[in-house]
C-alpha cells in the first residue's frame, strides 16, 4: 500500500505546486466618454415649448402652485399639471438643451442651458416662451459627472460652441493580485478636485415666500430677495432679477470648494460642497459673505436645515468618489462655529427633505427612509418606514404630500400621517404618458 | 482539480472494500492542525506585463466528529485562514479515512468541503468582502499508536472562493472582484 501511495503523494504534490495559483479577476464597468461639439447658435435657437414627452432620464424636480416641473437631464423640462396629485397630467415639454436646474418666481421660470441662463414666461404653462437670456455666464458644468465646457470664447463671433461628451459603458476584466490596496493613482485622482460633483443636485425646501416655487434638496438654483443664486464648480453666482423677465449677471463669489447644492435658510445660505458645508451670511442679499466651513471627507452632500440643525448627507458614487455613506447632524446655532452632533451610517443617501419632526431621506436604489428626528441623538432608532422597492434621488416635502423622483419614475405620497404613507400616483419612466 | 478529485474518490472506493469487517466505534475524535497555505499569483492589473508573486497565509483548523468505523471518521471542521486581504472562517463537513499501513505510521485521506465565511473579517473603507465555497482534499500521515493520540502531517489542496466589491475609480460604475485562492496547504497537528 505504501509503495502505491508514494507516487500518488508525489503526483498530488507536483500537481498542487503547479496549479496553485490564486486567480483573481476584477470586472470593471467604466464610462467611456466621446467628445462632440454643439454650436451655441443651434442650442439657443432650439429653446421652445413642444408637445408632451415621456420621462426618460428624470433629473431634479421643482414645484410651484399646481404645477410641477421635472427636469429631463440635458434635454429640458416636463411641465405637469398637478392640481390633482392622484392624477398628474403632462402638459408640455420645454426643450432646453443642457438644462439641469429650475427655479420659478411668479410666472417666470429660470433654467440653465449649458452656458446660458434662460428666463421663460410660463403664464400659459402649455406654451412657455423665452423672454430673456444671460449669455455665456457658466463656463463649464457637469451632468452625471460628465463635464461640458464652453469653447472658443475668445475667438471670432459666432464660433462659440459647447464641448460635451456622449457616454457609453465598457466592461473589462483584468487579473489582479488578490491583495487590493488603494493604488497611488486613485489617490491622485481623488485629490484632483475638478472631477467630483453632484449628479443630481437638489434645492432647499425652506422657501416660504409664496411667489417662489419649491425645489428639492439637490438644487443648484435658489431664489432670495431680488436675486437668483446659482452654484457651479467653485462659484456662487448672483443674478439680479428685479426685472423678473430680464435677469442680469450681478456678481460672482468664489470659494475654495466645489459646490454642489444650495439651501437658503432664514438669512443664511447653506452650500453643500464635495468636501464640506459652507455657511454664508446673506443678510445683505447682494453680497453674501462666507462665515464658516464644516469640513468632511470627500463625498456628495446635499444639506437641509431646520431649527439650527443642519442635516447633511454624504454619499459615494461615480461622480462623488469618497468612501462614506452617512447622515451628519450639525449644530449651526452659532453659524460661525458649526459643531457635529452625531453621525449616522446610511447606505447611499441622496436628497433629503425635512418636515419637522419627519425627515425624508432618499437612499438611491435602496429606496426612501422616513425618520422621526425629535430625538437628535437616536435618529437611527426612530425609523418610521422604509420603502425599499423604489429608486429615490430627491424629495420635496409639502406638508401633506411628498414628491419623490428617482430613476424609475416620479412618485407622490400622502404623508398626512407619516406612519401611514400612501402612494397617490406614480409616473413611470419610459412608458407612455397617461 | 478534477483529476485530483477522481484519484481521491477512487482510492476511497477501493479501500472501503477492505473496511467492511471492522467494528464501528462511534467514539469522539478531534483533529486539530495548523500550517501554511502556499501558492502563487500571476496578474497584470490591466497592463501588458504580467507579474508573479508568491503567497503564503496562515491556516488553522479543528475537525471534531465521530469514528464511524475503524478507519473512517466524519465530522465538522471550523477554521480560520488569514489571506492578506480576507480573514476567512471555513465551516465544512469532512472525513478522515485511514489507509492501511504500519500500526504506528499510517496514511489517511482528508476530504473537506464547505463554505468560508467572513464573520471576523473587517473591510477597508469602500470594500465589501463576501465568502464562498471551499474544498480541501488531500492526504496525511498519522504517527503514533492507533488507540492514543497521534501526531499528524498533512498535505492538501485548498480552494477557497471569495467575492469582493471594491471602491469605484474615476468613471467606473461597477467594480467587483472574484477571487479563487488555490493553495497547497501543509499542516501539522494532533489527533485523538
Amino acid at each position: 500500500m505504501k509503495t502505491q501511495l508514494l507516487p500518488l503523494i508525489i503526483a498530488v504534490f507536483s500537481f498542487g505546486l503547479f496549479s496553485c495559483n490564486d486567480q483573481c479577476k476584477e470586472t470593471r464597468i467604466t464610462r467611456r466618454l466621446t467628445p462632440f461639439t454643439r454650436s451655441l447658435a443651434e442650442i439657443r435657437s432650439s429653446v421652445k415649448a413642444e408637445s408632451k414627452r415621456e420621462l426618460v432620464r428624470p433629473g431634479k424636480i421643482y414645484t410651484k402652485g399646481n404645477y410641477l416641473f421635472i427636469n429631463e437631464i440635458k434635454e429640458g423640462i416636463h411641465v405637469v399639471d398637478n392640481s390633482d396629485p392622484t392624477n398628474p397630467k403632462f402638459i408640455s415639454f420645454i426643450n432646453i438643451p443642457g438644462n439641469g436646474d429650475i427655479a420659478v418666481r411668479n410666472n417666470i421660470l429660470y433654467a440653465d442651458s449649458y452656458s446660458d441662463l434662460v428666463s421663460l414666461d410660463i403664464t400659459d404653462p402649455a406654451n412657455a416662451k423665452e423672454v430673456g437670456r444671460v449669455q455665456n455666464v457658466f463656463q463649464f458644468g457637469q451632468f452625471d459627472g460628465v463635464s461640458w465646457s464652453l469653447m472658443g470664447q475668445n475667438s471670432a463671433a459666432g464660433m462659440i460652441s459647447i464641448q460635451d461628451f456622449t457616454v457609453d459603458f465598457v466592461t473589462e476584466t483584468v487579473t489582479t493580485s488578490c491583495e487590493e490596496n488603494v493604488s497611488p493613482m486613485l489617490l491622485s485622482w481623488l485629490d484632483s478636485g475638478f472631477l467630483s460633483s453632484a449628479s443630481f443636485n437638489s434645492a432647499g425646501s425652506a422657501s416660504s415666500a409664496q411667489p417662489n416655487g419649491q425645489a428639492g434638496s439637490m438644487a443648484r438654483f435658489a431664489l432670495y430677495d431680488k436675486f437668483l443664486y446659482t452654484v457651479q464648480q467653485n462659484r456662487l453666482h448672483l443674478f439680479n432679477i428685479s426685472n423678473p423677465s430680464q435677469p442680469t449677471d450681478f456678481t460672482t463669489v468664489n470659494t475654495n470648494f466645489i459646490i454642489e447644492t444650495i439651501f437658503p435658510y432664514q438669512n443664511k445660505l447653506f452650500l453643500g460642497t464635495t468636501t464640506g458645508m459652507i455657511i454664508f451670511d446673506n443678510s445683505d442679499p447682494a453680497s453674501p459673505t462666507q462665515i464658516s466651513v464644516f469640513q468632511h471627507g470627500r463625498a456628495c452632500d446635499p444639506v437641509v436645515v431646520h431649527n439650527d440643525i443642519a442635516y447633511v448627507t454624504l454619499r459615494t458614487g461615480t461622480a462623488c468618489q469618497g468612501t462614506q455613506n452617512q447622515l451628519d447632524l450639525v449644530d449651526v446655532s452659532n453659524p460661525a462655529n458649526p459643531k457635529l452632533i452625531k453621525t449616522y451610517q446610511m447606505e447611499n443617501p441622496h436628497g433629503l427633505s425635512i418636515d419637522f419632526p419627519t425627515l425624508y431621506l432618499c437612499e438611491g436604489d435602496k429606496g426612501l427612509k422616513v425618520f422621526d428626528v425629535t430625538d437628535k441623538m437616536e435618529i437611527d432608532k426612530h425609523m418610521i418606514s422604509h420603502f425599499k422597492d423604489i429608486d429615490a434621488y430627491d424629495v420635496i416635502s409639502l406638508g401633506k404630500t411628498l414628491m419623490l423622483i428617482g430613476k424609475d419614475g416620479f412618485y407622490q405620497f400622502d404623508v398626512t400621517d407619516p406612519r401611514n404613507i400612501r402612494e397617490l400616483s406614480k409616473i413611470p419612466v419610459n412608458k407612455a404618458i397617461p | 482539480m478534477k483529476i485530483l478529485f477522481s484519484l481521491f474518490i477512487s482510492i476511497l472506493i477501493l479501500s472501503s472494500v477492505n473496511a467492511q469487517d471492522v467494528e464501528v466505534k462511534n467514539k469522539f475524535i478531534n483533529h486539530t492542525e495548523f500550517g501554511g497555505l502556499f501558492g502563487r499569483v500571476k496578474y497584470s492589473n490591466g497592463s501588458q506585463q504580467n507579474t508573479v508573486d508568491s503567497r503564503t497565509s496562515l491556516t488553522l483548523q479543528t475537525f471534531n466528529g465521530i469514528q464511524v468505523s475503524r478507519k473512517l471518521g466524519a465530522g465538522i471542521i471550523l477554521g480560520a485562514d488569514w489571506y492578506k486581504s480576507a480573514l476567512i472562517n471555513p465551516v465544512a463537513a469532512g472525513i478522515r479515512y485511514d489507509l492501511s499501513g504500519r500500526p504506528n505510521a499510517r496514511f489517511f485521506v482528508i476530504a473537506d468541503a464547505g463554505y468560508g465565511f467572513t464573520w471576523l473579517h473587517q473591510d477597508s473603507d469602500g470594500y465589501k468582502t463576501k465568502g464562498g465555497w471551499m474544498i480541501n482534499p488531500g492526504i496525511g500521515l498519522r504517527i503514533g499508536n492507533v488507540n492514543t493520540s497521534s501526531f499528524t502531517l498533512s498535505l492538501t489542496y485548498k480552494r477557497q472562493e471569495v467575492f469582493a466589491e471594491k471602491p469605484l475609480l474615476w468613471n467606473q460604475t461597477e467594480r467587483r472582484e472574484e477571487r479563487v485562492y488555490n493553495r497547497i496547504a501543509a499542516r501539522i497537528g494532533i489527533s485523538f
